[in-house]
């Protein structure tokens, strides 16, 4: 196959060396490609961006919606479905809704607000890896894109929270001014999943076979965080059980947004200092540590 | 001090002024490719059972690493059109999408001293959105505000001559509609350095007619522009400056005609004879020594510099 080949030139094209190659970039003030910016401008460059970011969560969303007849309206209509075939299998027939009061509405917060962060999870873990072909073609902070998957999963679940507020009309749960922190809660809710998404975004670019334990994570989280029973309660029954676990369970980032979200449209849940604090810590925590380690991967994306 | 001497022979130096745009400094890419784990020869007698084995017990399982840029430098100074040559799979697009920083190198330094936008074929729009959608985003990923991206909205939209298309999803568009858009995005802002991979192939002759001009227009600004494309021709009208890219290594940089005749030696009609005469020249200079070689490559290459 080679030996058909002609020569090959005689000489190679003269290299600069690299200490040479350094001074006369640094003479001219260029700047090196594909360095982790400082934390500082990083930032600073994300503020640029910032209306990109914007025209790419409207795109996705409206991506989502294009290829089917009713759009947007399956954001409603999926959670309502599944939130009847939860009520059927847990509330009647295991008889899980004797736990608490207003057991539809307690199951279509948990479930609802559950659905957002699992699927921050799911499409946050896909945000780096499914968008190789974007990243090799334009260039922007690439934090952008797990920041962007989570905006746009929550623009999608707003139809669903607001069919939570018609749920709890519905139900007779009393107007109260702490319905007034339902959307406040769910800015928590968001800003931990958006260092979910960071986190599990690199994690997978790194590892990507993390990808394959992703929906096995999400579904165990649904059923330990008290989606479809009242942890306290269930846990109250089991009599030799070692309390921190309880409280472990009770306090993990997904229960605890849980819980702060029933607090603020259940009568049966009042409003406690220590969900708030908690769910604010795991929020600013997850956060910053999210955004720290994601920033620490600037200029490796996009070689996998 | 003053600036170097021209690396590799490109366009003659004016003076000690000139200023360069990108450097390269032995930059490797390598790519880590999934789900194809390299197999031994195998042999009819192994079994199935022997196959799965062994596939558990190889480095690195169902993980190869493709060396698409081997140790790669160069300089490119403003006001050149350096075009890239080289056969399918032989680095050409890595190593630009890293100059335009979209594929980190995984050793070595790229320098700019600008801002850098690529075109290309195989440059991702989102399918599902429209034509619009794509400018707004292509757009601002390029550094516009959302003022000046509706200011350029319409000449966007008029250079890519794309009609009503440009409401529909771009999964609607053809080869041809879809290379136009891009290249209208991509110059929507003069950049420092435009990197064009291979995207004018796909356009009509009106449509190369048009890019042509653009492009002349970005060097004319003192930007530097990066071409591949596989027609000489093209190479010839255009470039100041050619590399030839081999199997991941730089093999050739300079005038376009003194590459594409090297490149012409490795691959083109008269390889064969080519082949000969460097095994001729190699004898000579092992019995005869240097001074009978350099004779005979005068003979061969006149216009070189021996």
């Amino acid at each position: 196959m080679s030996s058909d080949l002609g020569p090959e030139p005689h000489h190679q094209p003269p290299v600069l060396p690299y200490a040479e190659a350094e001074e006369l970039a640094r003479r001219h003030g260029m700047t090196q490609v594909a360095v982790r910016p400082s934390l500082g401008s990083y930032i600073k460059e994300i503020w640029l961006y910032r209306h990109l970011m914007w025209s790419l969560a409207k795109g996705e969303v409206v991506s989502q919606h294009r290829d089917n007849y009713l759009g947007i309206l399956w954001s409603v209509i999926n959670p309502i479905l599944l939130g009847v075939a939860y009520y059927l299998i847990f509330g009647q027939l295991l008889g899980l809704s004797r736990d608490v009061d207003n057991f539809v509405a307690f199951l279509t917060v948990g479930l609802f607000t559950f659905s957002f962060i699992s699927a921050t999870l799911t499409s946050g873990a896909r945000s780096l890896l499914g968008n190789v072909g974007m990243m090799r073609s334009l260039a922007f902070p690439r934090v952008l894109l797990p920041v962007v998957k989570v905006i746009s999963e929550f623009v999608n679940n707003i139809p669903a929270f607001l069919v939570l507020v018609v749920i709890a009309l519905i139900t007779e749960e009393p107007v109260t001014w702490e319905w007034l922190l339902f959307p406040v809660a769910l800015l928590i809710v968001v800003v931990m999943g958006l260092g979910i998404a960071m986190l599990i975004s690199r994690a997978v670019h790194n590892v990507r076979d993390l990808a394959n334990i992703v929906p096995l994570i999400t579904r165990l989280l649904r059923y330990v965080s008290g989606v479809f029973f009242s942890i306290q309660v269930r846990f109250a029954n089991i009599d030799d059980a070692p309390r921190w676990v309880g409280l472990v369970l009770e306090y993990q980032p997904v229960a605890v947004s849980l819980t702060l979200v029933r607090e603020t449209l259940l009568e049966g849940f009042e409003l406690r200092w220590e969900t708030w604090a908690v769910a604010a810590g795991w929020a600013v925590l997850l956060f910053v540590a999210g955004f720290v380690v994601f920033w620490r991967g600037e200029g490796t994306y996009g070689r996998a | 001090m003053a600036v170097p001497e021209a690396i590799g022979g490109a366009a003659p130096t004016i003076d000690g002024e000139r200023i360069p745009s990108v450097i390269v400094s032995h930059v490797d890419i390598r790519y880590r490719i999934y789900g194809s784990p390299k197999r031994p020869e195998e042999s009819e007698e192994e079994g199935a059972v022997r196959r799965l084995l062994s596939r558990g017990s190889q480095a690195g399982l169902g993980v190869q690493e493709v060396h698409a840029v081997k140790d790669v430098s160069f300089v490119a100074y403003r006001g050149e059109t350096i075009g890239i040559i080289g056969r399918n799979g032989s680095g050409k697009s890595t190593l630009l999408r890293s100059v335009a920083g979209l594929v980190p190198p995984s050793s070595g330094t790229i320098w700019l001293g600008g801002r850098a936008a690529l075109l290309g074929v195989n440059a991702v729009l989102q399918k599902k959105l429209s034509g619009r959608d794509n400018i707004w985003i292509g757009a601002q990923a390029l550094g516009l505000t959302p003022a000046q991206v509706r200011r350029r909205m319409d000449d966007i939209i008029e250079f890519a001559d794309i009609g009503d298309f440009i409401d529909l999803p771009m999964s609607s568009y053809s080869t041809g509609m879809a290379a136009r858009l891009r290249f209208a995005i991509s110059t929507a802002v003069v950049p420092d350095i435009l990197i064009v991979d291979e995207a004018l192939a796909t356009g009509d002759e009106h449509f190369r007619a048009r890019a042509t001009e653009r492009i002349e227009e970005i060097r004319e600004q003192a930007g530097t522009v990066f071409l591949v494309a596989h027609s000489r021709k093209r190479i010839n009208q255009l470039c100041t400056r050619v590399l030839w890219m081999d199997g991941g290594r730089l093999l050739g940089d300079g005038r376009p005609s003194v590459v594409n005749g090297l490149y012409g030696r490795k691959y083109g009609r008269h390889r064969q004879v080519w082949k000969e005469r460097y095994e001729e020249i190699e004898r000579v200079m092992t019995e005869q020594g240097p001074e009978a070689a350099r004779e005979l490559l005068r003979r061969w290459e006149p216009e070189g510099n021996w």
